[in-house]
């Protein structure tokens, strides 16, 4: 009996060994990078003139493979020159996800994570893989204190399937859907007396979007949507009339498209993004617009130069105040931004930058002598390091 | 006189042609024969990580810029520069590492054999019965073509 049970148990070890001998988790990788910029921006709308160092970015990645077909990964985010105790900056939690990948064509991944959309949304924060200092502009998220990137692209998810199908030689067909909650939903009504739970979602929608795209060599291009409903609405009913619940979700579709394509040492790469707000509502509308185009040239493996433009274009709603009379009126602004710069690796892992940007401001309102219209430029210098 | 002198030329120019010539290897262990260049491209930009059998593929290159990396990469269709840029992107969003880049020839035959489940590239001459080829290529350098 003793001697069978042996015989069992040498067995099974014998059956068990090589399965685990395939994969030994390793240690956990921590690795990350961060950019330094030296900036000059000339006087622009109320801004003066400004010179200013910044610690543009600093993201730090903890990873590690917890089997075969499982792993974590964790991204801290802190953004210009971030200080609590001088309450510069924010620091993000930006993604912590688990992933599972049994085969090519089907990867889960779960937790907080930053969804595919386009071709930049989920590496728009990998400094030392854009060339840019300054990113186009809805993806550069230092500018979100100005620039609303958050109404443009989705920036959360929680559960995402994701894979490639191979097609034809060569071509391959990408897929990704995910799921995530609707955004600022958390925030009551002004007249409720409930509490909620920051940075929970309170409403029984979701974030829903996708991306689907081929590949075929060096030629890439897709179409992302996403779906998901707003609460910013709440109070219009004040000036367009009708019950405050209509106003309490609005829903929010976002459609992209992108194409990039390398030919050589020339690359090119491009997106459009629209996003409109069902509102129905003639007197009010929020929908806006982006698209960015790049064209590169590799002189070599180390130096890079580009040109690139970017156009943001955002519908507003305005409150115009006239004697007694108080109505809403609709603008809109644009912003134009030829720029050009040069990347240049000196290592893998270190890589100086240069970037001019000429920002050209349009702000067009129905009321006589507010709109208005400013330009400027930016020079930037930087230094992105991978370690 | 003369058809000596061509008959060295043709040499050299075989010899150079055949020095360029790149062999794929990979671990024993591993369950396929051959391989096709797209396949290999999957391997190489990390889009398959496992072969059929579920091991998982190990990727190896070569440090130093050499004749038989820019055949290998020339083959692939890819220049060192834009994998290094599709390797990062991969490890920044977490989906894989590099191929380790290994000193020598020597060393990438040597880790091959002993590593289940990898696969590299050696010059032709250089193949050893310690690992499986899979593929020989025989495209040579453009600036080395008669």
């Amino acid at each position: 009996m003793t001697r069978q049970r042996l015989l069992v148990s040498m067995a099974l070890i014998s059956m068990c060994s090589p399965a685990f001998a395939q994969f030994s988790p390793g240690d956990i990788k921590i690795f990350g990078y961060f950019q330094t910029s030296l900036s000059h921006q000339s006087r622009l709308q109320s801004d003066p003139e400004q010179n200013s160092f910044s610690l543009q970015q600093l993201n730090l990645f903890f990873q590690k493979d917890l089997s075969q077909n499982w792993a974590a990964f964790v991204n801290f985010e802190f953004l210009n020159n971030f200080s609590s105790s001088r309450q510069w900056g924010s620091a993000n939690l930006e993604e912590a996800w688990l992933k599972y990948r049994s085969r090519k064509e089907f990867n889960l991944k779960l937790g907080l994570q930053i969804p595919i959309f386009n071709n930049l949304n989920e590496i728009k924060n990998r400094t030392p893989l854009l060339p840019y200092i300054i990113r186009p502009l809805v993806y550069e998220t230092s500018f979100s204190e100005f620039i609303p990137v958050e109404e443009f692209l989705p920036n959360r998810a929680y559960v995402q399937v994701y894979g490639f199908i191979p097609l034809a030689t060569e071509a391959k067909f990408d897929y990704s859907v995910y799921l995530g909650n609707s955004p600022n939903i958390a925030t009551p009504r002004p007249d409720s007396m409930g509490t909620v739970q920051t940075g929970v979602d309170t409403s029984d929608t979701f974030l829903f979007g996708g991306r689907m795209g081929v590949r075929y060599r060096e030629l890439k291009c897709g179409v992302s949507a996403s779906l998901d409903n707003v609460n910013f609405f709440q109070g219009i009913e004040t000036f367009v009339g009708g019950a405050p619940s209509r106003f309490d979700e609005v829903r929010r579709f976002r459609l992209g498209a992108d194409f990039s394509y390398n030919l050589g040492p020339v690359s090119f790469e491009g997106e459009f993004i629209t996003v409109t707000y069902d509102d129905d509502l003639d007197e009010v509308s929020l929908d806006k617009s982006f698209y960015y185009a790049t064209l590169g040239y590799h002189l070599n493996e180390r130096l890079y130069f580009y040109g690139s433009y970017w156009f943001t274009g955002q519908d507003f709603t305005g409150i115009f105040k006239e004697a007694n009379q108080v109505s809403l009126y609709k603008g809109d602004a644009d912003i134009k931004v030829p720029t050009a710069g040069l990347a240049y690796s000196i290592s893998d892992r270190i890589t100086f930058k240069a970037q001019v940007a000429r920002v050209l401001i349009d702000v067009i309102v129905p009321i006589p002598d507010r709109s208005q219209k400013d330009s400027g430029y930016y020079y930037t210098a930087a230094v992105s390091v991978f370690f | 006189m003369k058809p000596s002198i061509l008959v060295f030329l043709s040499f050299v120019v075989w010899a150079s042609s055949a020095q360029s010539q790149v062999a794929v290897i990979a671990n024993k262990a591993v369950p396929i024969n051959e391989i096709k260049k797209t396949e290999l491209l999957d391997f190489y930009t990390g889009d398959t990580k496992k072969w059929d059998n579920q091991i998982p593929v190990i990727v190896f290159d070569l440090k130093l810029k050499s004749a038989v990396k820019d055949t290998f990469y020339n083959f692939l269709g890819k220049s060192p520069s834009r994998m290094k840029s599709i390797w990062l992107k991969k490890m920044l969003s977490g989906e894989g590492e590099p191929p380790k880049a290994l000193e020598s020839e020597e060393d990438m035959l040597k880790k091959v054999a002993e590593t289940s489940g990898a696969i590299g590239f050696v010059s032709k001459e250089k193949i050893n019965g310690e690992v499986k080829t899979l593929l020989i290529i025989e495209e040579v350098d453009h600036e080395r073509r008669p």
